[in-house]
């Protein structure tokens, strides 16, 4: 019973209780917490025997009222527990796991998913539940999915050339042979001649391909689109097939054993990149660059599970990728692990960073330099650390205005560099936003208009016009180069002064499509 | 069983005391068997007889004397039954406790540390349900800290009496008899949770693992659990997910995990059981808005209790406080979830 315990109360909250329900407990044993105005206190036991407990946890108990009784005997403690039965409300209904938020667990129900079956610490969103239907969707990795061994390629993109026919470049058995055999003497003939002789031999080998001195590919099947310049000293090793799409620019010293590679078009790496290691020859080694991928010097990649890196995504310097570890036994319970890597599109790795076997790096993530991820990375995220951890936005889109105001300062900071290359330069004459070139370089302009259509009034005059804008719509006028800055689009031709703006826009981050990476004639 | 916050405080004065036999206790009915109103000080009295000293009902002569200790060389603990009643002892904090470091060139210190439980929900009445806090936030050269039940309590107590600046020491009513929820693993339940460095840190609490979210709510004390039941409420019932941040010291404010966190979020309201005017969700927003302009993107949203008294009938209370609907209000109120 509760008894009163100040002046001023006529009830208290019976806030916890200390033993369990049907408890055995000792006469002067605390039970229960009670709380009133003035005091928080322990009721303690009066006598001992089998608690039975009359009102639940966090209930407000009227002074003077039962709250539990002791049993002493078998007999009791039934009787005890038929008064219980009288009283005692209905059981609370189950209303499923407590971590399904309402519109996964809608979403589940459409979809026909068992909630219960997805297993997750924190809380079960929309994502999850569509994830997990699509795992279950997903085929059961066989022969046919060794190439990406079931790694889910959503928001990574796949450079077209992943999708090569069977039989294209398909090198004569012979001439591989020999390849393998005598790889030095191939690679000392110039870069004309290796060219022929693989296009002779089956190989699929587009216009002005330029192979680095002592550069040698030996793979089944080789396809390099037009434009792809592989740096002197390369080796290249695929067990099944090596694929380079357009203007693929692989820098000095490009080593790469695996099953099969293929890079994507307009990708560009720098000098002493290694991608194999442990495992290379493994069935499902495959290594995909998607296009327009960025991977700087000394960057080393392991891949004896697939490592796809969707389109636009950067691995900087001495980054590392590995998809295994090296341990001691498994039984021993120490980590074992094999596993794939994705990089979803214009994901970023810092320099230096690691990037541990099973991660997923999330689209627009950046990962920042010196990290080690062991973890998935959600999309658009900025991790850091050992290991990594959230530590903000990858990006924080501006509004409009502000756009306005970098694309002006892009401007502003060209004409800025081409005189300080000793190019003079004077103001457009109808007040716009931009330049004239007037001596050296010249004649030619750059300007910014916020939006061009058909008919804009666009600056002339000799030599290149150069417009920056972010809004093309429709048809844009002839006569001059118009950059898209947001649709990251070309329209028109150009020479050496769109050259030169696409170099400078590429250094704040604006790529342009059509068109490979760099752009080495421009005049900055 | 888990530990109670007021165990947690309990056994965390027993160490205290077993360590350092510069520590006195002052209060009003300390001695056992009642051991305090909240029975925070139980078992004290009894294995220290000396070193509990229970006081007249006399607030300004409670806070005197406690000083005298602190000014002397000991490390005086001052239980004030009721946060309510700071308000008589304040003449003394503001006018000699906070200034006598500097008066007296640092040649003295002050490590006094002043227990006291604030917080309505219980029907109480106006003069025993208010949080008070806020008016300690205006006055410098004192140390506000206010733990959360996710706070490690004995040892931030256990920092306050090292402390050697004066230390208010802000508990809740509705915190002793809930348990200590410590993060386990980085959760605390279902959501990660994050402790910042040194004393008095702040609890960063998130529902997905630190993506993106919409909003910090940031809060303290008594009103982290509304906070917490409201994320989790915004992320079963509307996939909204934000960010809770429980500061551990509101004076010397500390800024730097509500704006970590509003990097991520670009919202913020803040939540606190005190009335809204010259509230502590006034000087967050103001500090905030000066060091953080651009990463909001809009104004801060402040909740606190309604200006006026807090009413004795419990239904009219519950209006007055701010509750987890008016959180979950708030949030889904803000532009950027709305849109």
């Amino acid at each position: 019973m509760l008894t009163r315990e100040d002046a001023n109360s006529e009830s208290a909250l019976l806030s916890e209780w200390l033993v369990e329900d049907r408890a055995e407990v000792r006469k002067g044993q605390p039970v229960c917490v009670v709380e009133t105005s003035k005091a928080s206190i322990e009721i303690e036991a009066p006598g001992a025997g089998t608690l039975v407990q009359l009102v639940g946890a966090d209930v407000e108990v009227e002074l003077g009222s039962s709250i539990g009784l002791i049993a002493e005997s078998d007999g009791e403690l039934d009787a005890a527990i038929a008064r219980l039965a009288d009283t005692a409300p209905p059981p609370a209904q189950d209303d499923g796991p407590r971590n399904v938020t309402k519109k996964a667990a809608a979403r589940a129900a459409e979809l026909g998913v068992e909630v219960g079956l997805i297993e997750k610490t924190g809380f079960v969103t929309v994502e999850d539940v569509e994830a997990f239907a699509a795992a279950q969707a997903a085929p059961e990795p066989g022969e046919t999915d060794v190439v990406l061994a079931g790694l889910s390629t959503e928001n990574a993109t796949l450079p077209s050339i992943f999708s090569l026919a069977d039989d294209a470049g398909v090198l004569d058995e012979s001439f591989l042979a020999t390849l393998r055999q005598d790889p030095a003497s191939f690679g000392a003939l110039s870069s004309e001649d290796r060219c022929d002789a693989y296009r002779q031999n089956g190989a699929r080998i587009g216009e002005g391909v330029v192979l680095g001195e002592g550069t040698v590919i030996v793979a089944p099947r080789i396809v390099l689109e037009d434009g792809v310049t592989i740096g002197g000293g390369s080796t290249i090793r695929c067990e099944e097939v090596f694929a380079a799409g357009e203007l693929t620019l692989l820098g000095d010293l490009f080593r790469l054993t695996c099953r099969r590679a293929f890079i994507g078009a307009g990708s560009w790496t720098a000098d002493r990149v290694e991608i194999g290691g442990g495992g290379n020859r493994d069935p499902w080694a495959t290594f995909v660059l998607g296009e327009l991928g960025f991977i700087g010097s000394e960057v080393f990649v392991n891949v004896c599970r697939p490592v796809v890196i969707g389109s636009e995504a950067f691995l900087t310097m001495r980054s590392v990728l590995l998809t295994h570890n090296v341990g001691h036994s498994v039984l021993e319970g120490f980590e074992n692990r094999f596993a794939g890597i994705v990089l979803e599109d214009r994901a970023q790795i810092g320099v230096g960073a690691v990037v541990y076997a099973g991660v997923r790096v999330g689209r627009e993530a950046i990962v920042v330099s010196n990290s080690y991820v062991v973890n998935d990375v959600h999309e658009g995220t900025l991790v850091g650390g050992v290991p990594a951890k959230p530590i903000g936005h990858a990006s924080r889109p501006p509004a409009r205005p502000r756009q306005v105001e970098l694309a002006r300062r892009i401007v502003d900071d060209l004409e800025e560099l081409f005189n300080l290359r000793g190019m003079e330069t004077a103001p457009l004459t109808d007040g716009l936003r931009g330049f004239e070139l007037t001596g050296a370089g010249g004649p030619g302009r750059v300007v910014f208009l916020e939006t061009v259509g058909k008919g804009a009034a666009v600056p002339g005059g000799d030599g290149e016009t150069v417009v920056l804008t972010l809004d093309a719509t429709g048809e844009v006028p002839r006569g001059c180069a118009v950059l898209d800055l947001l649709g990251r689009r070309v329209h028109g031709e150009g020479g050496v002064l769109l050259d030169s703006v696409r170099e400078l826009c590429r250094k704040r981050g604006i790529r342009f499509e059509p068109g490979p990476w760099r752009y080495s004639g421009g005049l900055v | 069983m888990s530990v109670r916050c007021g165990q947690a405080l309990n056994a965390a004065l027993h160490e205290i005391f077993e360590r350092d036999e510069r520590v006195y206790l002052l209060g009003e009915d300390l001695l056992d068997p009642y051991g305090g109103a909240f029975k925070i000080s139980q078992g004290l009295s009894t294995r220290w007889p000396d070193r509990v000293l229970t006081t007249p009902v006399s607030e300004p002569s409670m806070f005197g004397v406690s000083a005298g200790l602190a000014l002397r060389g000991y490390r005086p603990i001052l239980e004030i039954m009721f946060g309510d009643f700071i308000a008589l002892g304040l003449d003394q904090v503001v006018n000699g406790i906070a200034k006598f470091r500097a008066m007296f060139d640092d040649r003295v210190t002050v490590p006094l540390v002043v227990r006291t439980p604030m917080g309505g929900r219980r029907g109480y009445g106006p003069t025993h349900s208010q949080s008070l806090e806020k008016l300690l936030v205006g006055v410098p050269g004192i140390t506000v800290v206010a733990p959360s039940e996710c706070h490690d309590l004995g040892g931030m107590l256990g920092d306050a009496v090292a402390d050697d600046e004066p230390v208010f020491f802000i508990e809740n009513k509705l915190m002793y008899g809930r348990p200590n929820r410590r993060p386990e693993g980085g959760r605390v339940d279902e959501l990660s949770c994050v402790e910042g460095e040194g004393r008095y840190p702040a609890l960063t609490f998130s529902g997905n693992g630190f993506g993106r979210a919409d909003a910090t709510i940031v809060t303290y004390g008594g009103m982290l659990p509304v906070a917490l039941d409201a994320a989790t409420e915004l992320i079963l019932e509307h996939e909204v997910f934000t960010e809770v941040v429980a500061l551990g010291r509101l004076l010397p404010l500390d800024l730097e995990p509500i704006l970590d966190s509003l990097g991520r979020t670009g919202s913020l309201v803040t939540l606190e059981e005190g009335t809204l005017t010259g509230g502590v969700g006034a000087e967050i927003a103001a500090r905030v808005q000066a060091e953080a302009w651009s990463d909001l993107d809009g104004p801060v949203v402040r909740l606190a209790t309604r200006d006026g008294i807090v009413p004795s009938a419990r239904s009219l209370e519950d209006e007055a406080l701010p509750s987890v609907e008016d959180v979950v209000a708030a949030v889904t109120a803000l532009e950027r979830v709305g849109s």
